[in-house]
């Protein structure tokens, strides 16, 4: 009986494996993540699949040249429903290309393209962050000139938006969407603490805040599990406190962080922790935890990038978007900010490496992918367009609307502190504002710190 | 007379030159035959250790630049403040001594308690050997439920029975608790392993000698004291410098609580290994590498003597 039970398992484990071995084979369709590709047979790619890049020599005419892209587009991303629409409209456009993509999450992600760009092993296409995080490839010679082929698309792509992924004069990078940092409030939670609308002046959000906690509703939620989410508290307090030319002054050309202001806006956001506005249990969570206990009405204010618009556009079967309202973090010190000075600019972007085989095929593909992603993403919500809008916007949802609103009024933007500064910058950076976040360091802390670490 | 000395002189040159030949013969089968793990030793451990050596005297800011020669600064620079490297290391030490003072005494338990031959032996060998089996990261995620600080079974726990003191931020997040939160899975998944490792040390000690013990009235106790823990010595010992070296590398189940969090109150050597190495900090990286290449060494070495077997009389 043992050994019928023993051949029954190895049966079974033989036969898992050869079921695995088809579903690479023929692309394992039923990854969406590595959905290909273009409309007819041509498969799509396995997560186990080669990253080096492309393959195939296409002046054969019938033969496919292999494509590969690497992106955070996963499934849980609020992009990853554009990205799927996108890959199928732009594979069809390009029948001669094998396209397979893979997504990988966010911050396994930053350091899978680091070790990949070290090595020499990056797709033939790769998503990046705009400014100093490409400009870290750029300067090691690892990333392909798109001047050629973005200067077809100049109608259609505005030169204001490829500031951050030009570097000496050239363009790098293709922009997908823009998106910035905006306070999220539930109104339904507001209502019941007596605010019908979002508060509209610093003094008004403490008042907010105050009367939230009065009935017993916690203000704000921030994943202290991910850094970078406690950087889109802390940057909009830093720059409504100290106006946007200083802190780009700082994130960009150089200026110093000892600057007694950025030391009263780090000691602002830990009075704010010290009033208890900030949920505890967010200290350990990750962002989407955090993004969840937001939808489930644990906190009534969540701050962070636009686009989350499409998650909660779609969030309880659409009931939340009901709740829902956006807008800016309040000027803090008006004598130094003004409404309208923001976080955040065109960044997402898409690459291709200089070391492709097919670069400028790839280069090609990008720029079609980059514009329809751009398309998918900005009618799903999950930010503004980088690209000019040449379809029909009508059914945008009202938090994409408000946030164009927004947009439409900004007076200027400072990009997100962990993409326009170096890498050897951020590092330090994103410790002390974690630090700051666990009440380890105060302003003054905060400044001498990274005065010492970087300027 | 002489034309028998000649013969016999060239029989014996005969000979010594055959033995010569096949002496060398012999030597170059061995070396052949030690060639290829020789090669695997060489490129996949001695090579990594000389380059991380190499490294950790360079900048490194990027991969592929070196950057500039800064010596021992590195090494100098890692018990700043800055790079926190001294409470990593004082982190992965209070892990090591609660994998020795606890993890070890637990898997010990369990194996002589197996090892007696009870009813349900390898149902119970199984179960206590399946977190081995299971991945680091599945084993993190179910525990960060556990600790979830909103509905975590802990959580929930103490609500239902109405008990106070449990941080709001959660065990995760409260700079007192954080640290034994991430030990106890770390701890509890390899109980099973050391067990697996004593047990098998229990099964290979002579029946007759439990059995002339027990004859001669020893207790269960006793014969596991005086009997069968002397017996597996050696397997104690592996499991110590498993545990402790172990515990000076330990990454995977911390990585899923940290995600990318910093400034953690758990944070370990590898931790900080991964994220200078991938933060342009390339130099420093390498010299925790090394760093704990050299504990690791030290901590066998320092096991072993003190497992040497000594003589009443304190002389070896």
């Amino acid at each position: 009986m043992k050994r019928v039970i023993a051949l029954a398992l190895a049966l079974v484990m033989v036969l898992s494996l050869a079921g695995c071995k088809k579903g690479t084979d023929n692309g394992g369709s039923s990854s969406s993540n590595n959905s290909s590709n273009s409309s007819s047979s041509s498969s799509s790619s396995s997560s186990s699949s080669s990253s080096s890049s492309s393959t195939t020599d296409n002046k054969g005419g019938d033969e496919k040249t292999t494509i590969t892209m690497w992106c955070i587009a996963t499934e849980s991303d609020s992009n990853h429903n554009a990205y799927v629409k996108a890959i199928e409209e732009v594979s069809a456009k390009f029948p001669n290309v094998d396209f397979q993509w893979e997504a990988i999450e966010n911050e396994t992600y930053k350091t899978k393209i680091a070790a990949a760009m070290a090595a020499n092993e990056t797709p033939d296409i790769f998503f990046t962050w705009s400014c100093a995080y490409l400009g870290d490839f750029v300067n090691q010679g690892k990333v392909y000139c798109l001047d050629d082929v973005l200067s077809k698309y100049s109608s259609e792509l505005p030169e204001s938006m490829l500031g951050n992924t030009t570097y000496g004069g050239k363009h790098y990078g293709v922009p997908t969407t823009m998106n910035i940092v905006a306070l999220f409030a539930n109104m339904d939670l507001l209502a019941q603490a007596g605010w019908n609308k979002v508060p509209e002046n610093y003094d008004e959000l403490i008042k907010c805040c105050d009367d939230l906690l009065a009935a017993g509703i916690i203000p704000f939620g921030c994943a202290g599990g991910e850094t970078w989410c406690v950087t889109e508290y802390l940057e909009p307090i830093i720059q409504k406190t100290i106006g946007s030319d200083a802190l780009n002054g700082i994130f960009v050309n150089g200026a110093t962080y000892d600057n007694a202001d950025v030391a009263k806006a780090v000691d602002t956001f830990q009075m704010m922790i010290d009033k208890g506005y900030f949920d505890p249990a967010g200290a350990s969570l990750p962002n989407d935890d955090v993004k969840q206990n937001f939808i489930d009405g644990r906190t009534a204010f969540y701050q962070n990038g636009t686009w989350n618009c499409a998650d909660f556009s779609k969030a309880n079967d659409g009931e939340f978007l009901a709740k829902v309202k956006v807008t800016e973090f309040p000027v803090i010190d008006s004598s130094k900010s003004k409404l309208g000075q923001l976080i955040g600019g065109p960044s997402d972007t898409l690459a291709v490496s200089a070391s492709s085989p097919n670069a400028a095929l790839a280069a090609e593909f990008a720029a079609e992918l980059g514009k329809a992603i751009c398309h998918y993403g900005y009618l799903d919500g999950c930010g503004l367009p980088a690209w000019t809008p040449f379809y029909d916007t009508s059914s945008i949802n009202p938090l994409t609307v408000a946030v164009s609103e927004i947009c439409k009024n900004a007076d200027s933007y400072v990009l997100f502190g962990d993409t326009a500064q170096s890498a050897v910058d951020k590092e330090p950076y994103l410790n002390a504002v974690a630090k700051v976040y666990g009440k380890e360091l105060d302003g003054a802390g905060f400044i001498a710190e990274l005065k010492s670490a970087i300027r | 007379m002489g034309e028998a000395v000649f013969l016999l002189k060239i029989l014996l040159l005969t000979i010594e030159k055959e033995n010569t030949m096949r002496r060398k013969h012999q030597t170059l089968t061995v070396i052949l035959f030690l060639l290829p793990a020789l090669a695997l030793f060489l490129g996949v451990l001695i090579y990594p250790i000389i380059s991380s050596i190499h490294h950790s005297f360079y900048e490194y800011r990027t991969f592929d630049n070196a950057g500039a020669f800064v010596g021992f600064q590195n090494y100098i620079d890692l018990f700043n403040d800055h790079y926190k490297f001294g409470k990593a290391v004082v982190n992965a030490l209070i892990l090591a001594a609660l994998s020795v003072f606890i993890q070890l005494p637990l898997s010990l338990g369990l194996a002589l308690m197996l090892g007696k031959g009870i009813k349900g032996e390898r149902f119970y060998l199984s179960v206590y050997f399946m977190p081995v089996l299971i991945s680091a990261v599945v084993i993190g995620m179910l525990w960060e439920k556990i600790y979830n600080p909103i509905y975590g079974i802990i959580t929930k726990a103490f609500e239902f029975f109405n008990l106070s003191g449990l941080p709001t931020e959660g065990l995760l997040a409260n700079k007192k608790t954080a640290l034994i939160a991430v030990f106890i899975p770390t701890i509890w998944q390899y109980v099973g392993y050391h067990m697996l490792l004593m047990y098998a040390g229990v099964k290979g000690v002579s029946p007759e000698l439990r059995e002339a013990a027990k004859l001669d009235g020893a207790t269960d106790g006793q014969v596991n004291r005086y009997v069968i823990i002397p017996s597996i010595k050696p397997v104690i010992k592996v499991s110590i410098i498993f545990a402790i070296t172990g515990s000076l590398k330990s990454y995977d189940l911390i990585k899923v609580f940290a995600k990318d969090a910093r400034n953690l109150p758990y944070e370990v050597p590898s931790l900080l290994l991964v994220r200078y190495v991938f933060g342009n900090y390339g130099g420093i990286a390498s010299a925790i590498a090394v760093m704990m290449i050299i504990m690791c060494f030290a901590f066998a070495i320092l096991i072993n003597w003190l497992f040497k077997e000594r003589n009443p009389y304190g002389t070896k």
